[in-house]
């Protein structure tokens, strides 16, 4: 299965953030978004019908990107800047 | 109360923000994205140490970005979504309007005297087997996560569509490293007699075509293969990414039957951009159907103001016509706002922006009639069994079949949205309405905008219930 890949830049700096318990690093001015593509997340969340998602659109209209954070269900990864110590959790059946 | 109220900091946005804030008057905008520049200026976040990203070939976004970002008069809350207009009356018994807020701290009204939507455009949504699949992406996503956030998507990718962004992003991806499978436009090569009716729009715009051809000498130098009269027809999950399907098209873009197969990590779509109006809908604007400028656009005047009594509108959601239009649009908007609030009304700027809208738009005329998408041989791609139609509440194509079938008297999207919750889910709509509204125009030899459009609600796009708690307090 296809990874994203980091290109070159000057990024912020490190920071850690779990993602299904797993932990992520990612680097701050990140999204969540970018920072699970880079993981290889394959599945931002699981439809009522089964089905996994991943973002589509990347500008905040197609919710299909759509994580649970720190709790807050139906959070745009694409449009949530990552920070350190974050809980993301796949969002079920949204 | 502010003076005025955007949604949308992107050229258009931030045009109307300097000429009103320029007369003294207070501006506020609110824009979902972390910065200033709307989606065509996407940059690398603040936090990575520059200003400024790449905005080729718009010489005058620097400029622009800067005399908004350090504007006194203008207030910016950014990460924030307007999620409905208000109107009501505020304690003297003055009518008001209101943008109900939602941002990472909670909820909150915002009041102005005047509104602005610049809300931009979204990549349209065509529906085949295999859309919803995990690496199928839109040519905007790809290119933003390249511009702000340094990120290549995958390595093997397929690029399907057939609006010319393709052949840029295409070049984009080559800068990054990308392996080009193939390049499949919907339309034909276009011929002589048409280049000839495009020269028009080339005063003015040489840098937007020498960008263009920088992109295709790329392209030819990576020997990409780029195959005319070709559409996406289905997408597979394989073990090693995704298998798709390109199949030959006819000149009216219906299916031949003969395709070929490519294996791809991403697969990018790009047939064009529909204005995002889900905002100027709830807040009542009379809308407009133009195929070309990408579907459903807001009705409004030459002072650029909206059906409804002090909303305005600016940029895409007039008719998607590119940035240049867009800030000369923002800027039109802006000056008869000032003049609307009370300052006299600019009139050399007016005539200078003026005859820029004007050049702009022999560009953008052109561009549209060369790369309209042919909506409803697109839609057919979606006739097949089980295909996914509303991403959100997973209604598939035998649902929308059956509601078609079982009540011949259906013939708006509304009424099929209230037969099978298509529309209904958390994009509120805007990934099926168009494939919907002309399967509809299909199915009873009618046309698309006889299908009408969805009706849009607070919240326009869904928030946490703690929001609306918040809205509520006074």
């Amino acid at each position: 299965m296809f990874k994203a890949q980091r290109l070159k830049a000057n990024r912020g700096r490190a920071l850690q953030f779990t993602f299904e318990g797993t932990t992520v690093t990612a680097y701050d001015g990140e999204t969540v978004a970018t920072a699970l593509l880079a993981a290889g997340v394959t599945a931002f969340n699981v439809t009522r019908g089964g089905e996994p998602r991943m973002p589509f659109c990347n500008m905040g209209t197609c919710f299909d990107c759509a994580v649970c954070v720190n709790g807050h269900s139906l959070v745009r990864a694409c449009l949530t800047d990552v920070s350190s110590g974050m809980q993301v959790n796949r969002q079920e059946g949204k | 109360m502010h003076d005025l109220g955007i949604v949308g900091a992107g050229p258009a946005g931030m045009a109307a923000a300097l000429a009103v804030a320029d007369m003294g008057f207070s501006v506020i905008v609110v824009d979902e994205q972390a910065r200033a520049g709307g989606q065509i200026f996407r940059r690398p976040p603040e936090a990575w140490g520059e200003r400024h990203g790449v905005y080729r070939p718009y010489a005058w976004a620097r400029d622009l970005i800067e005399r908004f970002e350090d504007h006194p008069k203008i207030t910016a809350a950014f990460r924030a979504t307007a999620f409905g207009v208000l109107r009501g009356n505020d304690k003297d018994d003055r009518a008001s309007l209101e943008l109900a807020v939602s941002s990472p701290d909670g909820g909150q009204r915002v009041s102005a005297r005047r509104l602005l939507l610049a809300t931009g455009a979204y990549d349209m949504p065509v529906a085949f087997p295999g859309w919803t699949l995990p690496g199928v992406m839109t040519a905007g996503a790809i290119q933003s996560l390249i511009k702000s956030q340094k990120l290549l998507s995958g390595k093997r990718v397929v690029l399907a569509g057939s609006h010319p962004i393709q052949l840029i992003l295409a070049g984009q991806l080559l800068d990054a490293g990308a392996d080009i499978v193939e390049i499949a436009l919907a339309r034909d090569l276009p011929g002589l007699k048409e280049m000839a009716r495009g020269l028009p729009a080339v005063p003015g715009h040489v840098s937007i075509f020498t960008e263009a051809v920088r992109a295709l000498s790329k392209i030819m130098r990576h020997g990409v293969p780029i195959r005319w009269r070709t559409v996406v027809s289905e997408a597979t999950p394989e073990d090693t990414g995704l298998r798709v399907r390109l199949e030959t098209v006819d000149p009216s873009w219906l299916g031949t039957g003969e395709s070929h197969l490519h294996e791809a990590d991403i697969l990018v779509l790009g047939y064009g951009f529909t204005p995002s109006t889900e905002l100027a809908r709830q807040a009542g604007c009379e809308m407009k159907w133009d195929s070309a400028g990408g579907g459903w656009t807001v009705l409004h005047d030459a002072r650029f103001q909206s059906t409804a009594p002090d909303i305005f509108v600016a940029g895409e959601p007039t008719g998607v016509a590119g940035a240049e239009r867009a800030w000369a649009e923002g800027h039109i908007a802006g000056l008869f706002i000032a003049a609307s609030l009370g300052a006299k009304l600019d009139d050399r700027a007016l005539s200078h922006s003026t005859r820029r809208l004007i050049r702009a738009g022999r560009f953008s005329d052109v561009m549209q009639t060369m790369f309209e998408p042919k909506r409803k041989a697109l839609a057919e791609l979606s006739r097949q069994d089980e295909t996914v139609i509303c991403r959100c509440e997973e209604v598939r194509n035998r649902q929308i079949e059956d509601a078609l079938q079982n009540n011949p008297f259906i013939q708006s999207v509304n009424a099929v949205k209230l037969e099978c919750r298509s529309g209904m889910g958390v994009c509120q709509g805007r990934y099926c309405e168009g494939t919907v509204a002309a399967r509809i125009g299909n199915a009873r030899e009618a046309s698309i905008e006889a299908s009408g459009y969805y009706n849009a609600h607070l919240p326009v796009k869904p928030v946490a219930l703690q929001v609306y708690r918040d809205i509520s307090k006074d």
